[in-house]
């Protein structure tokens, strides 16, 4: 008898078999003695187990435990994530943060160091000399962006006397 | 180790952008600055004297004209120049036979402006003059007239 025909006989004892399968091995008991011996061997097996089969009782719900045995499967068959990748992405971390304090400092740096002023201009201050004209005057229009230096050269006279048009032609 | 990292990626990322643009600058920095230099007439008659053909201001000049404390209500172009300076160079423009306009670019926006008048240094200024602002150095002329000699920074 093979292995398939033993676990058949086991189940049609255990009342697991289809109808139609379970007649078929009713048959098949009454025709074959070694079939019959077997099921009369599992039988008293079955009794001698079933009195004393000690009552267990689970400490939470059904669903709750059969949750906690999905879960533990799924870790389980959970790929292993790839070693490599793990190594250079925390080379990668470990780069990440003397290399962001290196170019904080830099960019620091790079902005405190940048002469601008009031609205982004230049802080240089505005340096006027008049060399040959000590009546020049200086008119700042910051909302058209225009800077306005009045001299008075050259002098009126100086003009007249030299000049059709003074400094212009 | 997660939380700290966030932040940390988060200030290599604002460096390098910043980077990016501090070297953006140093970039526009190297290239010339190109400006346009006029010398204007202003008077308050609607035309130019006679015998000259001056053209009218152009208007966008004529605009931030108005917008200075000058008396005249008529501008009038005598000449035009466009050139360029390189960084740490000078530039000088001769706007008539008696007027020259030395320009010298320093760092950043700044620019040192020299006015020379009949072979003499007249005035001399150093200012900052980002993209699209004018520095007008004038002074009176005969007949209740007025010269200007406008250095616009065209880039």
């Amino acid at each position: 008898m093979d292995y398939n025909a033993q676990l058949k006989l086991q189940s049609w004892l255990d009342g697991e078999l289809p109808e139609a399968e379970a007649s078929e091995i009713t048959n098949w008991l009454t025709r074959d003695r070694e079939a019959a011996s077997l099921l009369e061997e599992l039988r008293n097996t079955h009794n001698a187990l079933a009195g004393f089969e000690a009552t267990v009782r689970l400490p939470e719900s059904r669903e709750f435990f059969w949750s906690k045995v999905e879960r533990e499967i799924q870790r389980l068959e959970a790929p292993a994530p790839k070693t490599a990748r793990r190594s250079y992405l925390s080379l990668f971390r470990r780069f990440l943060v003397p290399a962001s304090a290196v170019a904080a400092v830099l960019v620091a740096g790079l902005v405190l160091n940048r002469p601008t002023g009031l609205n982004g201009r230049s802080a240089v201050a505005e340096i006027e000399t008049a060399l040959a004209d000590s009546g020049t005057f200086t008119y700042r229009d910051y909302s058209a962006g225009t800077t306005l230096v009045w001299l008075s050269y050259p002098a009126d006279t100086e003009v007249a006397e030299n000049d059709e048009m003074g400094t212009v032609e | 180790m997660k939380a700290k990292l966030i932040p940390a990626t988060s200030l290599l990322w604002l460096s390098a952008v910043l980077a990016l643009l501090a070297g953006g600058e140093l970039r526009a920095e190297a290239a010339d600055t190109k400006f346009q230099a006029y010398l204007l007439w202003g008077t308050d008659d609607t035309k130019p004297p006679e015998g000259k053909s001056y053209k009218p201001v152009t208007a966008d000049i004529k605009q931030k004209l108005k917008e200075l404390p000058l008396k005249w209500a008529n501008w009038f172009e005598v000449n035009r120049k466009d050139f360029a300076v390189s960084q740490n160079a000078a530039n000088e423009v001769t706007m008539s036979e008696k007027c020259q306009l030395n320009v010298k670019k320093l760092a950043g926006s700044n620019v040192e402006v020299s006015l020379i008048g009949k072979g003499k240094e007249v005035v001399t200024r150093k200012q900052s003059l980002p993209t699209g602002e004018m520095l007008v150095l004038g002074g009176n002329a005969p007949n209740s007239t007025a010269w200007l000699v406008v250095l616009k920074r065209i880039e």
